[in-house]
């Protein structure tokens, strides 16, 4: 072997290694990182990522949920993007432990883009779970946001009493009400209140209805522990069956819920929605996008649908009241079915919502005491 | 041939089964039709049939338990017949393993699972016929100690040495030995073990939906979150279908083999 | 043997020689027939030893990883050892009625001469039944004894005209006390799925009952009674206990019919253990991998407890 052919050949090999390596371009960007739009090249080149990736995961959305089934859809429609729908039973925390179980695979098990309570927010956030982006219309959104966009509130909801008409002819109105001997069996939650982010929550809104605060959870506690020695209070989780099989005839729901049964239920049985007049409590959850999304453009593209016109309107339609709402009003782009579907502008406004760290706190006392206190026991 | 009595107690607990079967059923039936109010109505089934999810739900597992049943059959029935003919000693080992899944609870072992192969190195989520293929072998091991004990059951009942001598003796190696001889013989007690199976996999729940895969339990799970009178027909029609599946099972696998084995 | 010049064998050939006799004693060694099992063990090394430790590993870590026993510290809570309690409490219960339930049915499709159709019936719904439950199931039952069950109401319409015209109607199940939601109800429920499975268990057994060996103790005089305790029912004991030890992991194991029908107010461990292990920000994962560790030692012992039992109860069957 020649030392030219030795050279010929070291030439040959480094052209070939630089052309392959400048095929890939060098001003690819790392969709993971990308914190808004406009730093991504603006909505054309997110909309191309995202349809290149071709796929988008989401997790713990049922169809009647906010209309979820619709949004997935349209989309999946618009933008060609194959929706991947994880366990639409999970609870927020299935879907962080999702991300957490997830984080080295990127097949479709993994979440791409979360909708989770107002405590998981910043717990996931110290974890390193979640990545930062603010959608294009980041200022118009009210309710929680973090300041630096790593979650941001989706849409509020307020909790109300779900009442068959079926099987109740005397309304109750309020949650002093619902001690009434004549409502004896008749009562459920609508879940465990100790892993139940909605069951909890009705225990601490029974607490501001009983000379608690938000600080102060215990009496709800008390209150419950009444309703069970009454026999008022049934030890069974009502879910949209038992609701229309009359076994558990009021129960507390978010009034996006509740209206979307009556929606389904379409009068049989005939549902009433009533908003307790002592308290006001009101829910929301929050948007975030995974740090380990295995399409992190089309995640930072469905955040942008979501928090657009369109999406909004599609969550208007599922009864829940969108972050953007008072700003879409005031532009007027909402019509007048969609205004009707959306509960009084003062309800979601006063509003009582405890904050992060109360929340938390009254969850763990909830969990820790739900036994002892109510103690619903094996007969 | 004698005429056989007809035994008063047998018909009484037949019928005691029967109607613990049934009554449940009924109620979710009764429920199921009235969705129109006030009218007896099959609204809510015409809805579950017309929903494409639905179908590719009983078809995906209708298929994983078929694979299923088989995968377990060529396992499970050369191993026992193995453990019967040379390595008597290694019953107990194994007869712990087979209870192993349910010593383990299921939710930690589904779990388990899915996070030892959904990540490297062992990872093989990222292709869903490697994922289907994952989900099978979690329903393998789930219905493994039904499939076991039917199977060894069955090859108590049986004199494994002898046949397989004379078989042997005819010619056969162990192939032929297996699959023209044990095997046959072996048919009521694959059946009653592939009935279980069967209706674990139709059922399965946890497995398929965090691995996301369209089968039924998920669909049904789906359903159940926020509609009323569709899960209750999605229930019945699956027992129904699921049922009629097994039914046919059976029926195929008729043939005058309990004679064979009881002398009945 | 090819010998070199100076009269010693050659060294390689002398090692074959070797390595062939060896051969020929391991192949008649026993050892070499467990090599048949090869393929089962490695299955179940691969898809439920490897994953399962992977998890139970978590029962000895803690958050950061380290090894540690405090996760062990849980067993000492009052609510666990009540959850334990009762787990061990409706297993056993269940385990009992559904062998005595699914013997007696099992029997009348074998031995008891059943029509052929009832038994045809009888094993296709055990088979379906045998792995129904969670939330149909509890709905099934809700909508059969619940407060609005077809059954309950039923039982309600049974009126009689009582004094002063005024109707009475005693059969209300829930005027007694009654309630699906409780001890009782998780009772029926885990019924609907336990008896079938112990028919379906036990079938196979029952059929391998030989006819011959009724004649011969008939031929000797025994009456039925006899027979049974004397034949049938040690040859069936091992398969027997071994079929309620199946009932008894599996009620012991499930979760999702407990709780959907009583809401969690009955304390199972395996729903804490759903709720350790799904990640609740309130829960600690490791915690729920201790209490699973918790569940195996018992059904362990549970097994040896079994395998003493049966070999008791062998002593009685003279081969």
């Amino acid at each position: 072997m020649s030392i030219r052919f030795l050279i010929t050949l070291l030439i040959l090999a480094s052209s070939i290694l630089t052309a392959c390596s400048s095929s890939t371009p060098t001003t690819a960007i790392d969709w993971s990182t990308v914190k808004s739009a406009a730093d991504g090249g603006g909505m054309d080149a997110l909309i191309a990522a995202a349809k290149a990736e071709g796929e988008l995961n989401v997790i713990a959305l049922p169809d009647d949920w906010c209309n979820y089934g619709e949004m997935m859809s349209v989309f999946s429609a618009k933008y060609g993007i194959k929706v991947n729908s994880i366990n639409p039973e999970a609870g927020s925390a299935d879907e962080i432990q999702a991300i957490r179980d997830n984080k080295e695979n990127k097949g479709p098990q993994a979440p791409d883009v979360i909708d989770i309570g107002p405590a998981f927010g910043p717990l996931a956030k110290e974890e390193g779970l979640l990545a930062p982006y603010k959608v294009a219309t980041w200022d118009s959104i009210a309710g929680v946001k973090d300041p630096d966009g790593y979650f941001y509130t989706d849409y509020n909801g307020v909790l109300v009493f779900e009442i068959n008409l079926d099987v109740i002819k005397d309304v109750p109105q309020d949650w002093a009400d619902l001690l009434d001997p004549k409502y004896k069996g008749m009562i459920a939650l609508a879940g465990d209140p100790r892993s139940s982010n909605q069951a909890a929550q009705t225990v601490y809104a029974a607490a501001l209805a009983n000379g608690g605060s938000l600080d102060n959870v215990q009496p709800g506690l008390e209150f419950f522990k009444q309703l069970n020695a009454n026999g008022n209070l049934l030890p069974l989780i009502a879910n949209t069956g038992s609701i229309a099989k009359g076994e558990t005839p009021i129960t507390f729901q978010w009034n996006y819920l509740a209206l979307a049964n009556a929606e389904s239920f379409n009068g049989n049985p005939p549902l009433e929605i009533v908003y307790p007049k002592s308290v006001n409590w009101g829910g929301f959850y929050l948007q975030a996008i995974s740090a380990y999304a295995p399409h992190p453009a089309a995640a930072r593209l469905w955040q942008e649908f979501l928090y657009s016109d369109e999406g909004h309107t599609i969550w208007m339609k599922g009864y829940c009241a969108p972050a953007r709402l008072a700003d879409m009003i005031q532009r007027g782009v909402v019509p007048d079915d969609l205004k009707a579907k959306m509960p009084a502008p003062d309800v979601i406004k006063n509003a009582v919502v405890p904050n992060g760290d109360q929340l938390s706190a009254a969850r763990e006392l909830i969990k820790n005491q739900w036994d002892s206190v109510v103690g619903l026991d094996i007969k | 041939m004698k005429a056989k009595r007809i035994n008063g107690w047998a018909i009484f607990w037949g019928f005691l089964a029967i109607a613990y079967f049934f009554l449940p059923m009924y109620g979710t039936l009764d429920f199921s039709l009235r969705m129109k109010r006030g009218v007896i109505s099959l609204q809510a089934y015409q809805i579950i049939f017309s929903d494409p999810r639905f179908w590719e739900g009983f078809r995906y597992s209708t298929l994983a338990g078929l694979i299923t049943i088989t995968i377990s059959v060529l396992i499970f029935v050369p191993t026992v017949y193995w453990m019967y003919l040379k390595v008597p000693n290694a019953r107990p080992v194994v007869e712990v393993i087979t209870i192993l899944p349910f010593i383990i609870p299921g939710i930690v072992y589904v779990f388990g699972l899915i996070r030892t192969f959904s990540r490297p190195p062992l990872q093989v989520t990222l292709n869903p016929l490697t994922t289907d293929i994952l989900i099978v072998v979690g329903y393998v091991i789930i219905s493994m100690p039904y499939m076991f004990r039917a199977v060894d059951v069955g090859m108590r009942s049986i004199d494994v040495r002898t046949l397989t001598e004379a078989a042997q003796s005819l010619g056969s190696n162990w192939l032929q030995v297996l699959a023209y001889v044990i095997l046959p013989n072996l048919r009521i007690a694959i059946l009653s073990g592939a009935l279980i199976c069967f209706a674990t996999v139709m059922g399965e729940l946890i497995l398929a939906s965090f691995l996301v895969r369209p089968a039924l339990g998920p669909y049904m799970q789906l359903l159940g979150l926020t509609k009323a009178y569709e899960p209750a027909a999605l229930a019945i029609i699956s027992y129904t279908l699921t049922w009629f599946s097994l039914g046919l099972i059976q029926f195929i696998s008729r043939g005058g083999a309990t004679q064979q084995v009881t002398g009945r | 043997m090819t010998r070199r010049k100076s009269g010693h064998t050659h060294p390689l050939i002398f090692f074959m020689s070797i390595i062939q006799s060896l051969l020929r004693t391991w192949r008649k060694h026993p050892l070499w027939n467990w090599l048949g099992l090869l393929p089962f063990f490695v299955f179940i090394l691969f898809f439920l030893i490897i994953p399962s430790l992977n998890l139970f590993s978590g029962a000895f870590l803690n958050r950061s990883g380290e090894l540690t026993l405090e996760n062990m510290a849980v067993f000492r809570n009052s609510n666990v050892i009540k959850a334990y309690i009762s787990s061990l409490q409706v297993s056993f219960m269940t385990a009992a009625i559904g062998s005595i339930f699914g013997f007696f049915v099992a029997y009348a499709v074998t031995i008891g001469n059943g029509p052929r159709w009832m038994r045809n019936v009888i094993m296709t719904f055990s088979g379906l039944a045998a792995n129904f439950g969670g939330v149909p199931l509890a709905f099934a039952f809700i909508a059969t004894l619940g407060r609005t069950g077809f059954i309950t109401a039923i039982l309600k319409s049974i009126c009689f005209p009582g004094s002063e015209g005024v109707e009475v109607c005693p059969f209300n199940p829930y005027d007694y006390g009654f309630s699906l939601y409780s001890l009782t109800g998780l009772v029926l429920a885990y019924t609907y799925f336990q008896f079938p499975l112990m028919v379906l268990t036990i079938t196979p057994a029952l059929e391998g009952l030989k006819k011959e060996w009724k004649e011969a103790s008939a031929n000797l005089g025994a009456s039925n009674w006899q027979y049974w305790r004397d034949v049938a029912f040690p040859v069936l004991t091992p398969s027997i206990l071994g079929a309620t030890l199946l009932l008894f992991g599996n009620a012991f194991g499930a979760y999702a019919t407990a709780q959907a029908l009583t809401g969690g107010s009955i304390p199972l461990v395996t729903i804490f253990i759903g709720q350790q292990i799904r990640g609740d920000v309130l829960g600690n994962p490791h915690e729920g991998y201790a209490l699973a560790l918790g569940m195996v030692v018992i059904m362990a012992a549970t097994i040896v407890a079994y395998t003493a039992l049966q070999r008791y109860a062998s002593r009685w069957i003279r081969r």
